[in-house]
């Protein structure tokens, strides 16, 4: 056995930390707060990195990649995820939307949309969630009606992050009715200039850009708007699902936070009440453990072996460790009269990942969903 | 990054699972306990003909991942045997096994076998054991009996991580044996003209019980590494592992026995015997606070070793 993933490997996280060290203010906690500075911050960071040729790592050479490793992947989705993100919303569009443009576009979509993908220019947004269409989603009503050459799109989405500042949306709308539910949905790249959409805000515990309404008023789209074929728009929404199988890496950020917590506090870390840092430790070993799962499912994924219960199995237990490390984190916070300046950062460091974790059993597929996944898993005939 | 014991472990624990079946599987268990003094010759033989005790877990790691393969499938049949603890026996006493005992009370489930035993404290203090005391019915104590310990040397820091990780793989056996009998029982067992598996109350039960056990299959194998490749802290890794795994026992055993309701009491049940023998591994040296008193004040401040270590200062 070995768990080293290797000195390449360590480099590149090396690579990357120094990068984030030079590029990234030490009170950086992700593109979307209230101080546009911030999503500069993440537009400048993502030149760099696509400079670098490290923004698009895994894609194939073609398309300006170099078909990292699935371990070094895993590498810079970790180091991403423990610093707020400074991709910002651009890890969407390297992690699925090129991806499945690449597999399902046209030759001129692959053209318009895969190069400046790669330069980190564009930000997309997800046109899935409706009010009526949540977990359920092929039950989504949004519809595409044809009209001459093209389509008319009218209906609703809900919760789509970062739809104010996106210039393009990965619509999933139906365009006809059939038996089933998942037949007669349609995907369609539409840039979010479009005449009749209209994006409103929600505000949210959560902070601003993350939760958005979206409105498609007769919204004009054509031809050369659909991705892959008109009304086979599930199969590729299962692939994009596939694609965020792993998902974020949330453990690393976890794991950074609790053990930054003993510096921050400084000689006051003695002075916790003894159950508080028994807790603290408990969380590190969830820490640990909900890594190890996530590596198992890059592993089989690797050997061309996935099953779905596995990763299942690892959203439920890095989701948990989520919300649970984020309370054990905000008591410590609580207890202890922070004042330093790096003290400060840590405790808006604490508070900004304890908000954001209440979400993380929702979000991507909420946590019962999973575990219906992973039920099917462990009952399915052997 | 190879994440999987290799293949030469699996393929001799693969061996081991069906070597202990040929001699009585479920019924070992219930054999010792009808007739305790003759456990040894129930358990032992079989073991013996597989070369579990010529196994030298420090000496390589082929060894160990043998070792730990062994340790799981013999958790798997509960075999009711200290085989983890025999195979740990110290290098240089020539005794026959050994023991992480707690400082309050030590006891271990050795009761009735006629071998010689050293036992180690978190300290690294080690002891002669001189006598253990005398043994309940099997039947309540699982074979547990109190020890008598004479104080020898303080030279066994080294030997805890091995000796607290291989036992944790035979409870990670009776994890895997509980979820499949459970999971058998639910889609075979009908209430209100339906199998159990098809209520997704009982399916989300059982699904919190696998990620659980899961856990627990991937710290193990982590700790392992820790050892063989002499990874910073492995005494660390080996707590963590032992947090997890009794933490994991406690949800999966406790969804076992909600998910076959009272038959899973009875002894016509492997549930029942499976449980029962589960528990000295579950609570010596020292169930989930003891563990989780031990991991806290062997970390201090400093965390386990992971992807941050050493980026913020102590």
């Amino acid at each position: 056995m070995d768990f080293d993933m290797g000195e390449g490997v360590a480099a590149l996280r090396g690579e990357l930390r120094a990068l984030i060290r030079e590029h990234i203010p030490t009170d950086f906690l992700g593109a979307f707060t209230s101080d546009p500075a911030d999503l500069e911050t993440a537009q400048r960071f993502c030149r760099l990195l696509s400079d670098r040729g490290l923004l698009c790592m895994a894609w194939p050479p073609e398309w300006g990649g170099r078909g990292a490793s699935a371990w070094e992947q895993t590498v810079v989705r970790e180091e991403m995820w423990a610093h707020h993100e400074p991709r910002g919303a651009q890890y969407m569009g390297v992690n699925w939307v090129g991806p499945t443009i690449m597999r399902h576009g046209s030759a001129e979509q692959q053209q318009e949309h895969l190069p400046r993908i790669a330069r980190g220019e564009t930000i997309w947004c997800q046109g899935f969630s409706e009010p009526n269409a949540g977990s359920d989603l092929a039950s989504l009503q949004t519809a595409a009606r044809r009209d001459g050459e093209g389509w008319l799109v009218t209906g609703q989405k809900i919760w789509t992050s970062y739809a104010t500042m996106a210039q393009w949306c990965f619509l999933l709308a139906r365009t006809s009715k059939a038996e089933r539910k998942q037949q007669g949905l349609t995907i369609f790249l539409v840039p979010m200039s479009a005449p009749g959409i209209e994006v409103r805000p929600i505000a949210s515990m959560i902070g601003p850009h993350h939760l958005n309404e979206v409105f498609f008023d007769n919204v004009w789209v054509t031809e050369a708007d659909v991705l892959g074929t008109v009304d086979n728009g599930w199969q590729v929404v299962q692939e994009v699902l596939a694609f965020e199988r792993v998902g974020i890496a949330r453990y690393a950020r976890c794991e950074r936070l609790l053990l930054w917590a003993p510096s921050a506090l400084g000689d006051r870390w003695d002075d916790l009440p003894d159950e508080l840092r028994a807790r603290w430790a408990r969380m590190l070993t969830h820490a640990r453990r909900a890594r190890l799962l996530a590596y198992k499912v890059v592993d089989m994924q690797n050997r061309g072996r996935v099953r779905p219960g596995d990763a299942a199995a690892y959203r439920i237990a890095v989701t948990r460790l989520d919300q649970e490390s984020a309370d054990v984190l905000a008591d410590i916070v609580s207890l202890s009269n922070l004042t330093s300046e790096a003290a400060t950062r840590f405790r808006r460091a604490v508070e900004d990942h304890w908000r954001y974790s209440r979400a993380s059993t929702v979000a991507s597929g909420s946590i019962e969903i999973q575990r219906i996944l992973l039920s099917r898993s462990l009952l399915a005939a052997r | 990054m190879n994440i999987d014991l290799s293949d030469e472990a699996l393929e001799y624990g693969a061996t081991v699972r069906k070597a202990l079946e040929s001699a009585g599987g479920d019924q070992l268990v219930q054999r010792a306990e009808d007739e305790p003094t003759a456990r040894d010759r129930i358990v032992a033989p079989v073991l013996e003909e597989l070369g579990a005790w010529s196994l030298d877990p420090r000496g390589s790691g082929d060894e160990l991942e043998a070792a730990a393969a062994l340790c799981r499938n013999a958790g798997y049949w509960s075999v009711a045997y200290p085989v983890a603890e025999r195979i740990c026996r110290p290098v240089d006493l020539g005794t026959d096994g050994l023991l992480v005992v707690a400082d309050v009370r030590p006891a271990a489930a050795i009761g009735g076998l006629d071998l010689r035993w050293t036992a180690v404290a978190m300290s690294g203090r080690r002891s002669t054991v001189a006598a253990s005391g005398p043994v309940a019915p099997p039947r309540q104590s699982a074979f547990v009996s109190d020890l008598q310990l004479a104080a020898l040397d303080d030279d066994g820091s080294g030997d805890l991580p091995v000796a607290i990780v291989l036992p944790c793989w035979t409870l990670l056996g009776a994890l895997d044996r509980a979820l499949d009998l459970t999971r058998d029982y639910v889609l075979e067992r009908e209430q209100f003209g339906q199998p159990l598996a098809s209520f997704q109350g009982v399916q989300f039960q059982l699904t919190d019980a696998e990620v659980e056990r899961t856990g627990v299959e991937e710290l193990a194998k982590h700790a392992l590494w820790s050892i063989q490749s002499g990874q910073d802290d492995p005494l660390g890794s080996a707590l963590a592992l032992r947090l997890a795994a009794v933490e994991a026992a406690e949800v999966v055993f406790r969804v076992a026995h909600q998910l076959h309701g009272a038959i899973g009491f009875c002894d016509e049940t492997t549930l029942s015997w499976l449980s029962r023998y589960s528990l000295p591994l579950r609570r010596l040296p020292f169930g989930a606070s003891g563990t989780l008193d031990q991991l806290t004040r062997h970390l201090g401040r400093s965390g386990l070793p992971g992807l941050f270590s050493g980026a913020f200062p102590a």
